[in-house]
C-alpha cells in the first residue's frame, strides 16, 4: 500500500497519516508545497500543546508568502519534526518522510475524521 | 479582463506558475525563485517585463511639461542618457517612480509601473494644459525584455549588440538583426540590459536570447525572483515602499533631487522644505538577527514603543539572512546598529539597521 492510499486530506492542503499506534502524522500536501515554492522558514509548536480541529498550529514561509498551517483534526501535539528548524528545504524534497510536520494523539471524536478527503477524491478536487 | 503580454505562451511552455499582478497574467517562477535569484547574480537572467508601461512625451513643451512633473532636471538630461525619477503630487507624495530617456531634441520615453499607468496618464493630461506636448502611451505596442546578470554584456555582444554603452544610457540599435531600443538599465542591482522592442518580434527575440544564451547559462526568471532581487539592491518597489503620502526625501531618495533646480515642480515646496528640515520617518534596511521573516505592513517596534511599519520583507539568498526594508521614525537613536523589533504572529523578533543597499550593486558601468 502506497502512502498515498492511507492518508487523507484537508481542503486546507494539510495531510493526516494514522502511525496505527495511536498517533497520527500530519503534514502539508505535495500540491500545497509546490504551490508555495522554496520553503524557507517554519514554526512548529511545542510537544504538548493542543490544538482544536481547523486550529492554526504551525506558520510555513515561503520565499514569496507566510501562511497559516491548521490542524485537520482537534489533538495533542506529540512529536515535532526537529530536523525542519534548520532545513526547512527537506519540504520541497519530500512531504512525507523528511517533511512530515507533526505527530499529534487526537483528542476529538472520529466524527472529526468525516469531511477529510481520500487522497484521489482531493486530488480530483483540486482539478 | 486579467492582460497577458505577447510573451504569454512562452511562459506557460516554459512551465511557468502564473500570477495575476497589477492586472497582467504574469509568470512568478519557472522553476524555483532561489535558484533563478542566484542565476542572475551569477551568470544571466531573462525578464519579460512588458506588463510596464511606455510612454512618448514630444513637442515644443516637452521639457518644459517633464520639468514640471518630476523633481530631476530634465534640462540636464544628454540624449540617449537615462535619468532616474519620480512623479510627486501637489504635497510631494509620490504617484509613481520612473525612468526618462532623452531620445531627441523634443523626444523623451517615459517608463512607468504596470500599477501606475493610469494614474500616471490622469496625471501628465491634467498637467499639460497650456503646453505644447504631445503625450503618447505606446504600452500596447512594445514588449520590454530585460537581461540581467554579470554576463549579460556578453550574451549581447555575441547577439550582435554594440554594447559600448554605459550604464544609464540608451542606444537604438540590433540584436540577431532585430531593431531594439538598447537601455543599460535594470532592477536587480546587476550589470544588464533592458530591450524595448515591437510586440510582433518580441517571441523571435525571447526565443533567441534563451538559445543564445545557453553557453552563458541564462534562465527565464519570474516576477519572484525579480522581487527578491531588488529587495537586495535596496531598490524601491512602488505600492510597496513608495506611495501617494510618502515623499522621496522620506523615501530616501533625496539623492536623486538637485538642490539648484530653477523650475517650478509639482510638490517643490515640501520636497524642498523636507530637504531642509528634514523628516519625520525615514526608510531603513532591517536584517532579522534570527530566521523569522518581516512582510509587508508588519509593525516595527523600539524600546516597547511602535516607531514604524515594515514595506518590504523576505529572504536574501546571497546573504542567507532574512531582509526588510521599513519606515521608522526619523530620529537619531534609530540608526546603523540600532536593533529594533519586528511583530510577527505576535512576537517581537530582533531585526539590526543596516545599509542599504544589502547587496553590493555591480551596475555602474562607464565606458
Amino acid at each position: 500500500m502506497s502512502i498515498t492510499e492511507k492518508i487523507l486530506c484537508s481542503k486546507s492542503h494539510e495531510y493526516i497519516l494514522d502511525n496505527e499506534n495511536g498517533t497520527y502524522t500530519v503534514g502539508l500536501t505535495e500540491y500545497a508545497i509546490e504551490q508555495l515554492g522554496d520553503i524557507v522558514f517554519l514554526e512548529l509548536p511545542e510537544n504538548g500543546i493542543e490544538f482544536k480541529k481547523g486550529e492554526v498550529f504551525a506558520t510555513i514561509e515561503s520565499v514569496k508568502a507566510a501562511s497559516e498551517i491548521y490542524l485537520p483534526v482537534s489533538g495533542k501535539i506529540v512529536d515535532v519534526n526537529e530536523q525542519l528548524a534548520d532545513a526547512p528545504e527537506l519540504l520541497n524534497e519530500d512531504v512525507y518522510e523528511k517533511g512530515w510536520l507533526v505527530k499529534i494523539e487526537p483528542t476529538g471524536s472520529a466524527a472529526e475524521f468525516n469531511d477529510l478527503m481520500e487522497y484521489e477524491d482531493y486530488k480530483e478536487e483540486l482539478q | 479582463m486579467t492582460k497577458e503580454t505577447y510573451l504569454h505562451e512562452k511562459h506557460i511552455q516554459l512551465g511557468a506558475k502564473m500570477v495575476d499582478f497589477a492586472g497582467w497574467h504574469m509568470p512568478v517562477q519557472y522553476t524555483s525563485i532561489i535558484e533563478e535569484h542566484k542565476t542572475v547574480r551569477e551568470s544571466v537572467g531573462l525578464f519579460d517585463v512588458s506588463h510596464m508601461g511606455e510612454v512618448f512625451v514630444s513637442g515644443k513643451d516637452a521639457l518644459k511639461f517633464l520639468n514640471k512633473i518630476v523633481p530631476q532636471d530634465i534640462s540636464k538630461l544628454n540624449y540617449e542618457k537615462a535619468v532616474y525619477c519620480q512623479l510627486p503630487n501637489n504635497q510631494g507624495g509620490l504617484i509613481d517612480d520612473l525612468i526618462i530617456y532623452k531620445l531627441g531634441i523634443q523626444t523623451y520615453l517615459v517608463i512607468c509601473n504596470a500599477s501606475r499607468i493610469d494614474e500616471d496618464l490622469n496625471w501628465m493630461v491634467r498637467n499639460k494644459r497650456g503646453l505644447d506636448v504631445k503625450i503618447d502611451n505606446q504600452s500596447h505596442n512594445y514588449s520590454l525584455l530585460a537581461i540581467q546578470g554579470p554576463k549579460a554584456a556578453g550574451l549581447m555582444q555575441k547577439m550582435g549588440l554594440n554594447t559600448q554603452q554605459s550604464s544609464f544610457t540608451i542606444k537604438a540599435g540590433e540584436v540577431c538583426g532585430i531593431k531594439v531600443l538598447a537601455s543599460r538599465t535594470g532592477y536587480t542591482g546587476e550589470d544588464g540590459f533592458e530591450l524595448l522592442v515591437e510586440n510582433e518580434f518580441s517571441e523571435e527575440l525571447w526565443d533567441k536570447i534563451l538559445e543564445y544564451g545557453k553557453e552563458f547559462g541564462i534562465k527565464p526568471i519570474g516576477l519572484g525572483a525579480r522581487d527578491t532581487l531588488r529587495l537586495e539592491a535596496a531598490l524601491h518597489l512602488y505600492g510597496n515602499d513608495l506611495d501617494e503620502n510618502t515623499t522621496p526625501v522620506e523615501a530616501g531618495l533625496s539623492w536623486s533631487i538637485p538642490k539648484d533646480k530653477k523650475d517650478e515642480y509639482n510638490g517643490k515646496n515640501v520636497i524642498m522644505k523636507q530637504l531642509q528640515d528634514g523628516v519625520e520617518k525615514k526608510l531603513v534596511g532591517l536584517k532579522m538577527l534570527d530566521k523569522s521573516i518581516a512582510r509587508h505592513e508588519y509593525e516595527v517596534f523600539y524600546n516597547g514603543e511602535k516607531i514604524g511599519q515594515v514595506t518590504s520583507g523576505g529572504v536574501s539568498p546571497i546573504l542567507g539572512a532574512n531582509i526588510a526594508l521599513a519606515y521608522v521614525k526619523n530620529i537619531k537613536e534609530i540608526c546603523t546598529g540600532t536593533v529594533v523589533q519586528v511583530m510577527i504572529r505576535e512576537k517581537l523578533h530582533d531585526a539590526e539597521i543596516v545599509k542599504r543597499p544589502f547587496v553590493q550593486k555591480r551596475n555602474k558601468i562607464t565606458i
